[in-house]
């Protein structure tokens, strides 16, 4: 056995030698990072939401009538070559009545009596490759001869907007304070190990121990629980987000509706965040600790 | 091997613990330091480790001042001194050979080094047979043995003992004195505080005389 296999060894025993105390900083670190682990997923389903409404959304451009069918593949293709469109459709005066028919289904006599080809204009639906662009498609689609009116629906993009900055926002003031807890809680732990350990640390000094041997069994301690932390964390949020999964909406399987996203797509996000943030707290919380009481 | 020239220590700009010190101890003197308690014994020793920083002076252990080396510098200074205490200091959760075997990790010995230096530093003091044993298990003369291994086995070349006899009877106290000669009779420099008078007596070595922080005696083949 080499010296790093004795400090990991020591760094190890430590955790043993106060079982009890590992454990319970272990629960709240765990339980910290698990309600994170919620936050994450709920971040990730909101943005890929928000994706999902983007690419639904589009505009809508009104056809006049006097429009005859050359002019419209004109204004097609010329709509076509707007940067930012994604697709097109030609929606004819009779699709856009049966598309009315179909909202007002229980109340059909609206619609009783009406001239159908002129309460019904004939339209394009324009859809955005990227929703970045949308303002600028919709000006470009304005000033084309031939679109009277250009219907924009920008208070679902607005409102859908502000949800997730407000989700974000969320997300980073959860994760601030879960990542000050944990420190805490770490610290406090390693605090204790170093006070339990205070013999052995002052008999090391003399016999010349470098700082670095008598650092790293309590930097390891703290990396320890932080990635064991987040190995349990997670198994737990793995395991309640497949389960839940199954009884909830799923992404796009009902349009305009807010669907969850399959784990397959989130597990590596939460994999990553766990294992960097359990060795991030787990060295830190420690390192804040020795600096304070071991005075290296 | 150690030089002390025009040292002094004063704590808090206004308590004087040592005033004006110089001497030399050469490789494998066995030297006795004697005075009544606060005459500056411990800051003496104190100043050898930098566990304590002199005023002014310069202190000089294998001819490097020890008063300039940096701070990382300090447990390298450390490793040519083993330790023994007045209360042992050993670790009660581990067998005689773990406290043995945890010196020798502190200085990152090899594992060949840590399975011969075990032997031979147990056989040295005459603890061999009893490395399995808990140190409560052992009578205090043998805990100090234990401390004392632990001090040779990584081989510095000084040992200072700070009153290792304090908490002995006579007769075993005796039995550290003789072990410590041998370990000197091999070529270590021994330090050594005492207020054992009969034995400074009877060994006829170096005595340091400190009173008031001053050097008042310091014969080489003195009495207490």
């Amino acid at each position: 056995m080499g010296t790093k296999m004795y400090l990991v060894k020591e760094g190890y025993d430590n955790l043993r030698k106060h079982s009890s105390k590992t454990f319970s900083t272990m629960l709240i670190i765990c339980a910290t990072m698990t309600i994170l682990g919620v936050f994450i997923i709920l971040f990730q389903n909101v943005n890929v939401n928000v994706a999902t409404m983007r690419q639904e959304q589009g505009l809508q451009a009104f056809i006049e009538d006097s429009a005859t069918d050359d002019e419209i593949d004109y204004m097609r293709d010329e709509i076509n070559n707007i940067p930012g469109v994604k697709e097109i459709t030609y929606l004819d005066k009779e699709s856009a009545f049966e598309d009315a028919k179909e909202q007002f289904k229980d109340q059909e006599y609206f619609l009783e009596g009406l001239d159908k080809l002129q309460i019904f204009p004939a339209s394009f639906v324009v859809k955005f490759s990227d929703i970045e662009k949308s303002e600028s498609v919709r000006e470009a689609v304005e000033k084309i001869d031939g679109i009277y009116k250009v219907k924009y629906n920008s208070t679902t993009i607005d409102a859908v907007s502000s949800i997730s900055k407000v989700v974000n926002i969320f997300l980073l003031v959860v994760g601030a304070v879960m990542l000050v807890i944990s420190v805490f809680i770490i610290s406090n732990t390693i605090k204790l190990a170093v006070y339990s350990n205070k013999r052995e640390i002052l008999i090391m000094r003399y016999i010349g121990a470098t700082n670095r041997f008598i650092k790293t069994p309590f930097i390891l301690e703290g990396a320890i629980m932080g990635v064991l932390s987040a190995a349990i964390s997670f198994m737990l949020i793995s395991i309640g987000y497949v389960v839940a999964y199954s009884k909830l909406p799923q992404v796009g399987s009902s349009l305009g509706v807010f669907g969850f996203v399959p784990y397959t797509s989130l597990w590596y996000i939460i994999l990553i965040a766990y294992i960097v943030l359990g060795l991030f707290i787990g060295v830190f919380g420690s390192s804040v600790s020795i600096r304070k009481y071991l005075k290296v | 091997m150690i030089e002390f020239v025009n040292v002094s220590k004063k704590y808090n700009h206004e308590v004087t613990a040592l005033e004006n010190i110089n001497l030399k101890i050469e490789k494998g003197e066995f030297v006795f330091l004697v005075g009544p308690s606060g005459s500056g014994k411990t800051t003496f020793l104190k100043l050898m480790i930098k566990e304590e920083e002199a005023t002014s002076g310069k202190i000089l252990i294998d001819s490097k001042d020890i008063t300039k080396i940096k701070k990382k510098e300090i447990p390298f200074l450390r490793r040519k001194f083993g330790f023994v205490f007045q209360d042992f200091r050993l670790l009660y959760d581990r067998t005689v050979a773990e406290n043995i075997i945890f010196a020798l990790r502190v200085v990152e010995a090899s594992e060949r080094e840590i399975k011969n230096q075990l032997q031979t530093s147990l056989e040295m003091v005459g603890l061999k047979g009893k490395e399995n044993f808990y140190p409560n298990q052992l009578s205090g003369g043998e805990q100090q043995r234990v401390a004392l291994a632990r001090a040779i086995a990584t081989k510095p070349p000084i040992i200072i003992a700070d009153e290792p006899t304090g908490n002995l009877d006579p007769v075993t106290a005796e039995g550290i004195f003789k072990t410590l000669e041998e370990i000197n009779s091999r070529g270590t420099t021994v330090i050594v505080v005492t207020h054992a008078k009969d034995v400074v007596d009877k060994m006829n070595k170096r005595v340091i005389a400190l009173k008031e922080g001053k050097i008042i005696k310091d014969d080489m083949q003195g009495g207490y």
